[in-house]
């Protein structure tokens, strides 16, 4: 959870009073068991809860990218996704650090491409979605963030004529370029095989939306009024749900559907690399954005709305600002923060709990301030955030790929 | 003064001006009302020291977490520049974004690249440039 910074208190203690009625067609929706899922309720708590959906939210195409959405496109890019050839020594893909089975993350407080890197692996769940990618938001796109690992000596190690290289000599690749990009990978310069490729991996990430959830089918009979269905959500995560929305304030950062509302926040982690070497964070990723040469206002971009890069602002407090993380299978995507410095979830929440002002920015805004929870109510809003993940697990199903001709 | 023509009923305050314009309040005064009409569709005003900002919202309602235009219009009195701005004064922090004004002419302006990223109470700060003085009128907002 981020909340940002501001110092008003837990301002949402309101919301907590109990006994506040939903209203006539809720109560009249279900049985008594069903009832008391919903009554205790306030109008803006439940104003509240049914901002985080509907869930999935519509389709969106990876900016910048006139082949997002074209299966041909998706199957190149899913191939390359899984392919270790992209890297000269054949052992690093994206896959790697992104697998499938654990939430397209990996579990390590810090990756490892060819060197061990400086923070961890985010999700690829839904990232689509999101404005920025990476934890600095170097990235104003999918396919613009996949170039940095292709080419960046201490995770992939590639280059645009290794990509190139590959694409054309590959029968099955250069298949599937051909029937992408209507041209021949051994025809094109170096320059223009990479940000392709780079486009066709963008196409297929923008395809991973995540399931529904517990925490969706609760949302959704909220809002019709289904007091029976609302009743099989866990009495805890009802509880830790009203925590997030409530008091704790959590939802003020990790906002909508996504549950991020896409930006950037010092929370008061630490960020230091190594002894005397700190991680710049937001500051180092507009940066770095600004400098990109594939950014969305780029001869490389097709055409799309550019207007967050052409006006995001560099500010001091950006140091020591990452990314607000979806909480979207936040159970499934241990450890946490941006080098995986909390190991598990429990620890993400104590951390809100006994928060350290003292870590906090003076000039910042100061909406955090320690929440004081009790055992009890770390339990739920744990529960809560264990509603986040689909039933089942963090698996990907991948359709069959068939081959190119 | 604030005015708003198809905005729901929410606090709102104009604080005010830098430097006093006095001459040109009765124009003001005129105008407004008159400043939000000509923009038309759910159009803002705000007034104060002679002068009336009306401005409205693409899309509408102000959304949070998306790119936002503002079509403004400047009445009372000729502006030589306007900056528009936001921030949450109880966060201390403003917008991630920085935006950008073109001047349209006749009064007209259209401000891009707003983008609200948190819930809460937010100020717009609007800085004209009117005769060789610095007029500031803010609105405030609340987003959910």
């Amino acid at each position: 959870m981020t909340p940002g910074r501001v110092r008003r208190g837990c301002a949402a203690l309101a919301l907590l009073a109990a006994g506040v009625v939903a209203g006539p067609a809720l109560a009249a929706a279900g049985g008594a068991a069903g009832r008391a899922a919903l009554v205790d309720l306030s109008p803006d708590e439940r104003a509240a809860i049914l901002r985080h959906g509907p869930w999935p939210p519509p389709p969106v195409a990876d900016a910048g990218n006139a082949v997002s959405g074209r299966p041909a496109a998706i199957a190149l890019g899913r191939q390359l996704f899984f392919d270790g050839r992209l890297s000269p020594t054949g052992a690093v893909a994206c896959a790697s650090c992104h697998v499938p089975g654990l939430a397209f993350a990996d579990r390590r407080a810090r990756s490892a491409g060819l060197q061990e890197l400086d923070r961890n692996a985010p999700s690829l769940w839904n990232s689509a979605q999101q404005r920025w990618q990476g934890w600095d938001g170097a990235a104003d796109s999918l396919w613009s963030q996949a170039i940095r690992p292709l080419l960046d000596p201490r995770e992939m190690g590639g280059s645009a004529e290794h990509v190139r290289s590959l694409l054309a000599a590959d029968a099955e690749l250069a298949c599937r370029y051909r029937r992408s990009f209507g041209r021949e990978a051994s025809e094109v310069d170096a320059q223009t095989a990479l940000v392709d490729a780079a486009k066709a991996i963008g196409a297929f990430v923008a395809t991973l939306v995540s399931a529904r959830t517990p925490f969706d089918e609760f949302r959704d009979a909220l809002a019709r009024g289904d007091a029976r269905a609302a009743a099989r959500y866990p009495a805890a995560a009802r509880r830790g749900l009203r925590l997030f929305v409530g008091r704790g304030n959590c939802a003020l950062c990790h906002a909508g559907a996504r549950f991020s509302n896409g930006e950037f926040a010092d929370i008061g982690v630490p960020f230091f690399v190594r002894p005397g070497v700190v991680d710049p964070g937001r500051h180092g990723g507009i940066e770095a954005l600004l400098a990109s040469p594939y950014n969305r206002l780029s001869r490389w971009a097709d055409a799309a709305d550019a207007t967050p890069t052409r006006h995001v602002a560099l500010q001091p407090r950006n140091f020591g600002e990452f990314k607000v993380p979806s909480l979207r299978h936040v159970a499934d995507t241990a450890p946490y923060m941006h080098d995986g410095q909390l190991r598990t979830l429990q620890n993400v929440v104590r951390h809100y709990s006994d928060l350290d002002e003292e870590r906090l920015h003076a000039d910042g805004e100061r909406v955090l301030v320690p929440l004081r929870l009790s055992a009890a109510e770390q339990a739920d809003l744990l529960a809560f955030l264990r509603t986040l993940s689909p039933q089942g697990g963090a698996a990907w199903r991948a359709p069959p790929l068939a081959r190119c001709r | 003064m604030t005015r708003a023509a198809g905005w729901p009923p929410i606090g709102a305050r104009v604080l005010a001006g830098l430097l006093a314009l006095g001459p040109a309040a009765a124009a003001a005064q005129a105008a407004a009302g008159d400043c939000a009409q000509a923009l038309g569709g759910p159009a803002r005003e705000v007034a104060g020291e002679g002068l009336v900002v009306a401005w409205r919202a693409v899309p509408h309602p102000l959304p949070l977490d998306r790119p936002v235009v503002l079509e403004l219009r400047v009445c009372g009195r000729p502006a030589d520049a306007l900056r528009v701005d936001a921030d949450m004064p109880a966060h201390r922090h403003g917008m991630n974004y920085r935006p950008t004004v073109e001047n349209l002419g006749n009064g007209r302006h259209v401000a891009r690249g707003l983008l609200f990223h948190m819930a809460g109470r937010w100020r717009l700060i609007f800085d004209i440039d009117t005769g060789g003085r610095r007029l500031r009128l803010t609105d405030e907002l609340e987003l959910r």
